[in-house]
């Protein structure tokens, strides 16, 4: 039996794989572990993989998406430098966590049948759980990981459900035969119905969509900043496109079934999410919050997958969103680190007093509002309705719109916040260590690729799918 | 040119915000006055006559999405660009003074020129963008150059905040639907459908405000600096008349909304003819009195007649000179009594500031619409439009929205002969701060004062753009 390897999208996740390993090789027989040992052959991989993409033939949604999160772990490797010196993380085991998940990541939006989902799937998980449990001697951190780990088996264990149950009815896993066999009127419909819903429920789990959105704030909390940073950005975008491409090509034929979930799903996830945020008072709970809200406007087009505008409105909003997000995580991450605290009141007046990060605080905050001068997070905002208008969800639409204003709400308090003059001399650590400046410069050139498109949206828009 | 005319405050402005340590105040207004002045000079030049549009400039933008970077004035646009840039030499001529904050000409000239953007843009996404870019500079000069206590300004900022991207927030889904169906984002093919009309309209309600959607106005222009008073009512304001004039006013759907702005606009003028009627603060009167005037403006639009759209523009334009008159003279008190209490401010300004009192009472005659003066042609033609039903009212809602408007008028000079009353005449009780106008509010006021008169007396300069039919009114 010879098993068929579509190498265009196995390529880059066997490259960042090697990348993983060797990153732990490097770190078990080069005993000073500084993060630039590990680090080096993760950024190599991350690079190389992200060529050999762009080389290959993938195209449409898959490239899209497979880009996002190659240069979203790629981000994160270089920002991750902050941590350098921080004695409770362990860089090795770090870099090839990271790089695992990364490679799960890839997967799963280049899986086309069910089988390689939800393995996929468990590669990004259970790599992601390690992340967030893994700052040593930390409690919150050990106890985030177990409501990530106990929230991530049971949906799993109903993905898996679901899975078997639609292998039941059609005797298929592979995408393509599903969708041709959900066609036939022989197939009973309430249990199509059950296991379709039950299927979706294990990727919206890792969107973190209301119902099952209550790990966000934990994890995005326990964790290290650039691991919330990596659940928010790359995870997301790689359960969001798996999840498009599963509805899109799986499972049109019962698009009566799962239709009002997500729709309903993702109006209450960016409603419940948006309203978290209002309540913050640590900019990076303020995060994890908004993150949950973002999840709606990200799944809002899966509702609509039949409209032509649907996926390449998804893949471009994640794009921005993952780097706006990105950005504002790193940033938060080198406040972390140099001021011991990310609460809302120490940081007024950054943009002032700290202008090289408060600045590109301020422009992903502004993206992620999709207000101006961040023209780039308007047209996406533009982009992401327009697909739910499309296809008749009038009302989907007005509570997006709604929730544009929510979200206007706190990421313009941060705003407003860091502008403020500031009261007092900051604490600033006297000593950071010189790796800070990576972390800086990741900071700084997401924040440039922000302003550029935000001056010339069509860079963006014309080339993503 | 138009470009030009956009860029060069935009910039100016920028750079003012960002060097606000390496220039002096006054300085940096000169310089403000500079850049505005060009925009004024460019936007006056760019007119090609009122058929078609002058200075068009159109160039390839968000392909995707339909948007293009598509710039250009229209009989309409126009005076709403002309009265815009205008009002920005002003605000930045006002600010020519020792204590003047360079941060605060920056931000001023950024909101013009964002203002000045939106009556620009032929393309919906544009100037939804330019919508937004205002309101955050705006914020700012409310919360943090308020004269008033510091959490008072940043809850009334805050507010006229909130309320302003609610609305642009159902304003940008009503945009979204209208493209969908028209596919096309061009302002002039755009083809709202029902659902997207009662969205858009919303939109702009509660900027223009049209009651009920009112309540953030008289904080937010009560708590701002002179300045931002001025911008708030001369200039934000039209952007919700106007967005109605362009989206709504056209629209085959206008019928589902015209009822109720008829009605909400001529309630408007009756309740803020009587909230003002209560009020002792100077400018939270002017403010209210705003309200009513916008109902006038709601009332012509509901209309969709030709004498509907010419009373929309000029209701809208006089309104910017006049109030913003009235609030540089609010101001003028306020600079001299530090507060804009009638009571504090006390009796017989005609006695101790004669040029002043006579400025503030013409303006406030103005405002009430006396024949002669620009207030007097708005409020004449729509009530004209509302008289002659129009093509989507039925008569009696045009009716009774005509004998609201009516009411209205009448308590209308009742509230501004109590203000001239209680500030300008009676005995003077003489306070130490009593001064006449300096050479900087001559200037100010006297160009304003220049405007009014000339609207008033030639509405035709006017009037003439929108076609003979009503200039007979008018004459």
């Amino acid at each position: 039996m010879t098993i068929p390897i579509d190498w265009t999208v196995a390529g880059p996740a066997t490259i960042v794989l090697v990348g993983a390993l060797v990153a732990l090789m490097v770190d078990a027989f080069y005993p000073r572990r500084t993060w630039l040992g590990s680090g080096l052959p993760a950024t190599v991989a991350g690079v190389v993989a992200t060529a050999e993409l762009v080389r290959g033939d993938a195209t449409g949604t898959p490239f899209a998406f497979s880009l996002v999160v190659l240069v979203g772990t790629l981000f994160v490797v270089v920002a991750s430098n902050v941590m350098n010196f921080e004695n409770a993380m362990p860089p090795g085991e770090y870099h090839f966590l990271l790089m695992s998940a990364a490679a799960g990541a890839l997967l799963m939006v280049g899986a086309r049948d069910v089988v390689t989902l939800v393995v996929a799937l468990e590669l990004l998980s259970l790599p992601s759980i390690a992340l967030v449990g893994l700052r040593q001697g930390d409690r919150d951190a050990i106890r985030a990981a177990w409501t990530f780990f106990l929230v991530s088996v049971v949906s799993t264990a109903v993905t898996l459900m679901g899975v078997s149950l639609l292998y039941g009815v059609t005797g298929t896993l592979d995408y393509a035969l599903l969708g041709r066999a959900l066609v036939d009127p022989a197939v009973p419909d309430g249990v199509v119905s059950v296991a379709v819903v039950m299927t979706v429920v294990g990727l919206l789990f890792k969107l973190g969509a209301v119902p099952f959105h209550l790990w966000v704030p934990d994890a995005y909390g326990g964790a290290s900043v650039m691991v919330a940073g990596f659940l928010s950005a790359v995870s997301k975008a790689a359960s969001l496109g798996a999840l498009l491409v599963l509805l899109s090509v799986a499972l049109p034929a019962a698009q009566d079934d799962w239709q009002p979930v997500v729709a309903v799903v993702a109006a209450l996830t960016m409603t419940v999410g948006n309203v978290g945020a209002l309540r913050q008072d640590d900019a990076i709970g303020l995060l994890a919050w908004s993150s949950v809200a973002q999840a709606g406007f990200l799944v809002a087009p899966a509702a609509v997958v039949s409209s032509s505008y649907a996926l390449p409105a998804a893949a471009q909003y994640v794009a921005v969103y993952a780097l706006a997000n990105l950005v504002a995580f790193a940033a938060l991450a080198v406040v972390l680190r140099l001021r011991g605290s990310t609460r809302l009141d120490d940081l007024r007046g950054m943009a002032r007093n700290d202008p090289w990060m408060g600045v590109p605080l301020v422009m992903a905050a502004l993206t992620l509002a999709g207000f101006p001068p961040a023209v780039i997070g308007l047209v996406t905002k533009f982009v992401v309705i327009r697909p739910v208008v499309d296809g008749d969800h009038v009302w989907l639409a007005i509570i997006m719109g709604v929730n544009v204003m929510l979200g206007l709400a706190y990421y313009l308090r941060l705003v407003v916040t860091l502008c403020e003059r500031p009261v007092g001399e900051p604490y600033v650590s006297p000593s950071p260590p010189i790796s800070v400046r990576f972390a800086k410069s990741t900071v700084l050139i997401g924040a440039a690729a922000l302003v550029v498109l935000s001056a010339w949206p069509d860079l963006l828009l014309s080339h993503l799918p | 040119m138009i470009v030009a005319a956009l860029a060069v405050p935009f910039v100016v402005g920028l750079l003012l915000v960002l060097g606000r340590r390496f220039v002096s105040g006054r300085a940096a207004a000169w310089i403000g006055v500079a850049a505005t002045t060009v925009s004024l000079v460019l936007v006056a030049a760019v007119w090609e006559g009122r058929e078609g549009v002058s200075g068009e400039v159109d160039v390839a933008w968000i392909e995707p999405v339909g948007a293009r970077l598509h710039l250009g004035l229209t009989a309409v646009s126009w005076p709403f660009a002309l009265m815009t840039a205008f009002i920005a030499v002003l605000c930045c001529l006002w600010l020519v003074a020792d204590d003047t904050s360079p941060a605060l000409v920056g931000l001023v000239l950024v909101i013009g020129a964002s203002a000045l953007g939106v009556f620009g843009s032929l393309d919906a996404l544009l100037l939804f963008v330019f919508f937004e870019l205002a309101l955050v500079p705006m914020w700012f000069v409310i919360a943090w150059w308020s004269d008033a206590d510091r959490d008072v300004a940043h809850r009334a900022a805050t507010r006229f905040l909130l309320f302003t991207v609610t609305g642009s927030a159902l304003l940008l889904v009503g945009i979204v639907v209208a493209a969908v169906e028209g596919g096309s984002l061009e302002l002039t093919a755009l083809r709202p459908t029902a659902v997207a009309i009662v969205l858009i309209t919303l939109g702009f309600a509660v900027k223009t405000p049209v009651v009920p959607l009112h309540t953030w106005l008289p904080d937010a222009h009560s708590s701002a600096p002179t300045v931002g008073s001025v911008l708030l009512a001369s200039v934000f304001l039209k952007l919700g008349t106007y967005g109605l004039i362009v989206f709504v006013l056209p629209s085959d759907h206008l019928g589902v909304v015209a009822p109720y702005l008829a009605v909400a606009g001529s309630v408007g003028i009756v309740w803020s003819a009587l909230a003002c009627y209560a009020q002792d603060d100077l400018k939270r009167l002017i403010a209210y009195s705003s309200i009513g005037h916008m109902g006038f403006v709601v009332l012509a639009i509901s209309t969709r007649s030709e004498a509907g759209l010419a009373a929309a523009v000029f209701g809208s334009v006089a309104h910017g000179v006049i109030t913003g008159l009235l609030f540089f003279a609010a101001g003028s008190m306020k600079d001299r009594y530090g507060t804009t209490s009638m009571a504090g401010i006390g009796r017989g300004l005609y006695g101790r500031a004669p040029w002043l009192a006579a400025t503030f009472v013409l303006a406030a005659v103005a405002s009430l619409g006396l024949p002669g003066l620009a207030g007097f042609w708005g409020e004449v033609l729509s009530l004209r439009a509302a008289y002659d039903v129009g093509s989507v009212l039925t008569r009696p809602v045009a009716w009774t929205a005509l004998g609201l408007a009516l009411v209205g008028i009448a308590l209308t000079t009742a509230y501004v002969v109590r203000a001239v009353r209680l500030l300008a005449q009676g005995e003077p009780s003489a306070l130490e701060a009593d001064r006449d106008l300096g050479r900087r509010e001559v200037v100010v006021m006297g160009a304003l004062v220049a405007v009014v008169v000339v609207l008033g007396l030639v509405p035709q300069l006017l009037l003439d753009l929108y076609g003979p039919v009503y200039v007979g009114v008018a004459r």
